[in-house]
């Protein structure tokens, strides 16, 4: 996939350091353990340059709401204890070092977590000069947990994907557009000005999210309403139990009057 | 000791009991961007709108294709793409397990066709666009208007161009003046 946006500078002008890859026994005593782990595993936790949200969030992983030490998950002080370690932060340069004596100092065979946006792929830090693009560009990577950052659920769903207890479930997926294929018209029956009308009063009232939820169920009750729309309307407004969206759904049944009042009017003139 | 116990057994588990049952998870939590290609038409909003890159749609003019793509790994799950999209498809659901061993799984591909122009045949802009523009600018017409519409959005803007000038040469003599 090309990059969006290039490095302009000589590659010559950056000092990279080469991937390191694994002995063939490593990986196989990495595979033995992974098959029937029976222990408790110990973690530790490196930041190469992130914004310590990640961090934040590890350490509510620990907290007793979600509770990561049920499953043998410690945090431990020191990389000579652990068996999982896990990187945060997009790399940057200057950690490159901390980084690999960390990952020297850990016993084999240890488990790499490539943890957050920045140590998956960058994140939004990707086109900074000193940053090396992830963990992955330095060592290899057994879990990768995206997020920005990982909530505490996401995180254990990584654990318990590296330790084997749950399956991954994202997939590659390529998919191409049928031979013919159409976009679909939102609420074709309505006029286009109307709708993007009432579409831009929703969202100035509520927001793009809900704003979209609500102009949608406007327009929804408008096109099935045909002749008795304000009826149809009107039954939606008396339906909603919140008030907020009884007051946004009110203020848009004004804006569609105003409109057709003035349609009806341009059309008198002509 | 029992006072102890009793406390406990009142205030009950506060632990959840993911990964061993499903999450509770509000309706309106930011998860994975859910992108539905078929209301796509790769008009490249929300590309220009992700702040981290994340989502980029390539063109391959050779080809005639552009392909929308996103790399989870990289989103930072702001909802901008939801909030720019014209088409209303792409939205954040609430799936949250997005935790994968091999980097090519967080990518997600879709691959749509260009439009030929109907004078040069080179390619100008997604098909399903062109033809959603068609559908808008023709809508509550008759069809007749609606096929015209799409026929003269077929043509790419630079035949357009050469069309409009030429239309207005005929014009300007048969009313017997000339343009310089």
């Amino acid at each position: 996939m090309a990059v969006l946006i290039d490095h302009e500078y000589p590659s010559r002008l950056q000092y990279k350091l080469d991937r390191i890859t694994l002995d063939e026994s490593i990986i196989k005593a990495k595979s033995a353990l992974l098959n029937s782990i029976k222990r408790s595993v110990y973690l530790y936790r490196i930041d190469c340059g992130g914004c310590n949200g990640c961090e934040i969030e590890i350490f509510s992983t620990i907290t007793p709401v979600f509770d990561a030490e049920r499953f043998g998950i410690k945090n431990t002080p020191s990389p000579r204890h652990a068996d999982i370690l896990i990187y945060t932060g997009s790399l940057t340069r200057s950690m490159r070092m901390p980084a690999l004596r960390a990952w020297q100092g850990a016993p084999d065979p240890k488990l790499v977590v490539s943890y957050g946006a920045c140590g998956c792929t960058g994140g939004i830090f990707h086109d900074n000069y000193c940053v090396w693009g992830g963990t992955d560009q330095l060592f290899p990577v057994d879990v990768y947990v995206p997020g920005c950052p990982p909530t505490p659920a996401q995180t254990i769903y990584g654990f318990a994907m590296a330790l084997g207890l749950l399956e991954q479930k994202l997939q590659r997926s390529t998919s191409a557009e049928l031979p013919g294929e159409l976009a679909p018209l939102p609420f074709e029956a309505i006029p286009y000005k109307v709708r993007t009308a009432i579409e831009r009063k929703a969202r100035v009232l509520s927001g793009y999210r809900s704003g979209k939820d609500m102009s949608n169920e406007f327009m929804a009750a408008l096109e099935s309403g045909g002749e008795d729309a304000l009826i149809s309307i009107q039954a939606l407004i008396s339906e909603a139990s919140d008030p907020r969206k009884r007051e946004v759904l009110t203020e848009l049944k004004t804006e569609l009057c105003a409109l057709t009042a003035s349609m009806e009017a341009c059309y008198e003139q002509q | 000791m029992f006072k102890t116990i009793k406390e406990v057994l009142r205030t009950g588990n506060a632990t959840v009991k993911y990964p061993f049952a499903p999450l509770e998870r509000p309706q309106d939590v930011r998860g994975k961007p859910e992108h539905n290609h078929v209301k796509c038409m790769v008009c490249s909003a929300c590309a220009v709108a992700c702040p981290p890159n994340a989502i980029q749609t390539p063109l391959d003019m050779r080809e005639g294709t552009k392909t929308w793509s996103i790399n989870y790994g990289r989103c930072v799950f702001c909802g901008r793409c939801e909030e720019v999209c014209p088409s209303k498809a792409i939205r954040l659901g609430t799936e949250f397990e997005l935790a994968v061993m091999t980097k090519e799984d967080m990518e997600e591909l879709c691959v749509y066709h260009l439009q030929a122009c109907t004078q040069c045949g080179s390619h100008f802009a997604p098909a399903k666009q062109v033809a959603y523009v068609a559908r808008i600018l023709a809508q509550g017409k008759d069809t007749n208007t609606a096929a015209q519409k799409l026929e003269y959005a077929k043509v790419c803007p630079k035949c357009k161009q050469k069309y409009d000038v030429q239309r207005l040469m005929e014009q300007s003599k048969e009313e017997g003046e000339w343009l310089c």
